[in-house]
């Protein structure tokens, strides 16, 4: 059994982990994986985490991720020997020195959160499905809806205020980021026409919560 | 073969699921399959009365369950046709007066008999509620285009999901093509990407249901009925036909009909 995980290291960065030797099941996860993720992948710094037994495969991983857009900048692995690549290689005891304080948690929940159910996670919180009314998603890291946002989402909660929102179509009766709380202007979210939605990132800004299209937000940061 | 137990519920209360029952446990019958109606809304029962049968009970669902009647001995015939059955929910009792156990019971005797069970759920996420979901092979559930009943179907099907419940269908009850294009209704779109479940009917608004609710005959015995028509379509889909969905289309008066004609 092969598993593929992508993980967020930081506010631009993912780390994409593939763990056993399956070389069939290795690319077929990276597939389905990308299928929902590379939206928010592209554009930003990207590692390849690879253990011992897949190590060989390395060369292969980078180059049919390079066909899907995606752009690895390292390789993190346990040590440089019998990695045969050419790209930077980080190995894991170098990381270790260097991350061992800011490595979050990362949880995905995969499917729709309906009315009446809620989430907590500690980290970051990945939704792979739709929000919606009525339901309540906190983390203490980050929020990142990959699809419409209509529950309650508290990103930071705990009181980390720089906690950012991400979602497809972000419309949320309420945004809760760290201490602040915003509600969205009168009116109704489902009946109202809307010509186009663009993914949006919700974060405070002097002490405002500012709602900003992520085109806009990742060029200016 | 086993009969198949379809449950009917929506969340929120009014918003047809009796009315829906009636119909679709009645035009099944008509087609020739053996169905049974099940009213679990105990303590607020209304299906008797919609399929016109309120003036033949004897024994109800408190009394199969308590066992102080036989099954057969509950069991309503309709007056259109032998192949439709009603146990009647008791009115004189409250929900707590039926385990979600004795309805499993209960419908896996039925199963032997019948091709389909079909259960009419109470409103709300309580018990009663519990008891009409545990036997459900499939569960339809009712919706209106309103908000509010929009998000208790989403609150419905949430549970249903986190208990296992695959076997989801909707119907969208009482859709009225006027209001959803001056864009105050949901359209059948808005409904579907909030609810994310397959759809298996749509149903127009009818003003003459009210009537054929007071006279006991559903309106999928009124040919002309548009939401008879539409009834129609469901339990072809429930038999595992491919039946297109009609169009629902406003219903023009005499001189807009003239005047669109010019138009053309």
């Amino acid at each position: 059994m092969s598993r593929v995980s992508i993980k967020g290291k930081n506010f631009l960065g993912f780390e994409i982990e593939i763990k056993g030797s399956e070389r069939e099941s290795i690319f077929k996860e990276i597939e389905s994986l990308l299928a929902v993720s590379s939206q928010y992948m592209k554009n930003s710094i990207i590692t390849l985490k690879l253990d011992d037994t897949n190590k060989h495969l390395a060369e292969e991983i980078v180059s049919f991720l390079k066909d899907k857009e995606i752009f690895i900048s390292a390789v993190v692995s346990e040590s440089k020997k019998g990695l045969d690549i050419n790209l930077p290689i980080i190995e894991l005891s170098d990381l270790h020195l260097v991350n061992e304080t800011s490595e979050k948690e990362v949880s995905t929940f995969k499917g729709n959160l309906r009315s009446g159910q809620s989430i907590k996670a500690n980290g970051d919180l990945v939704i792979t499905g739709n929000v919606n009314s009525n339901s309540y998603i906190y983390a203490t890291g980050n929020i990142f809806v990959l699809g419409k946002l209509y529950g309650v989402p508290h990103a930071g909660y705990g009181g980390d205020n720089d906690a950012i929102i991400f979602a497809f179509d972000l419309n949320p009766p309420q945004i809760r980021i760290g201490d602040y709380i915003t509600r969205s202007p009168e009116e109704n979210v489902l009946l109202k026409k809307r010509d186009s939605v663009v993914p949006e990132v919700a974060h405070v800004e002097d002490g405002v919560i500012v709602i900003t299209p992520y085109d806009e937000w990742i060029n200016s940061k | 073969m086993a009969g198949k137990v379809l449950t009917i519920t929506s969340g929120k209360g009014g918003v047809g699921k009796s009315t829906t029952t009636a119909n679709l446990a009645l035009g099944l019958a008509l087609l020739g399959k053996k169905v049974v109606a099940i009213d679990l809304d105990i303590g607020l029962r209304n299906l008797d009365m919609i399929l016109g049968l309120e003036n033949r009970i004897v024994y109800d669902v408190v009394n199969v369950v308590e066992k102080t009647c036989k099954i057969k001995q509950a069991l309503i015939k309709d007056k259109r046709t032998d192949n439709l059955y009603l146990i009647a929910a008791a009115q004189t009792r409250d929900k707590s007066a039926v385990k979600a156990e004795q309805v499993i019971e209960l419908t896996d005797e039925l199963k032997k008999e019948f091709d389909f069970i079909l259960l009419d759920s109470p409103a709300g996420i309580e018990g009663g509620f519990r008891n009409a979901m545990l036997p459900a092979d499939e569960v339809i559930i009712v919706t209106t285009p309103e908000i509010s009943a929009v998000r208790d179907a989403d609150r419905v099907i949430g549970i249903l999901e986190a208990n296992n419940k695959k076997e989801m269908n909707l119907i969208i009850n009482r859709v009225n093509p006027t209001l959803v294009k001056k864009g105050d209704m949901m359209s059948k779109d808005d409904v579907l990407q909030v609810l994310s479940i397959p759809l298996i009917g749509i149903v127009p608004e009818d003003e003459n249901i009210v009537s054929y609710t007071n006279i006991g005959e559903p309106s999928i015995l009124h040919p002309n009925s548009q939401s008879g028509r539409a009834y129609k379509n469901i339990v072809q889909r429930i038999l595992g036909k491919d039946v297109p969905f009609m169009e629902i289309i406003e219903k023009k008066g005499f001189f807009e009909k003239i005047i669109s004609f010019f138009k053309e």
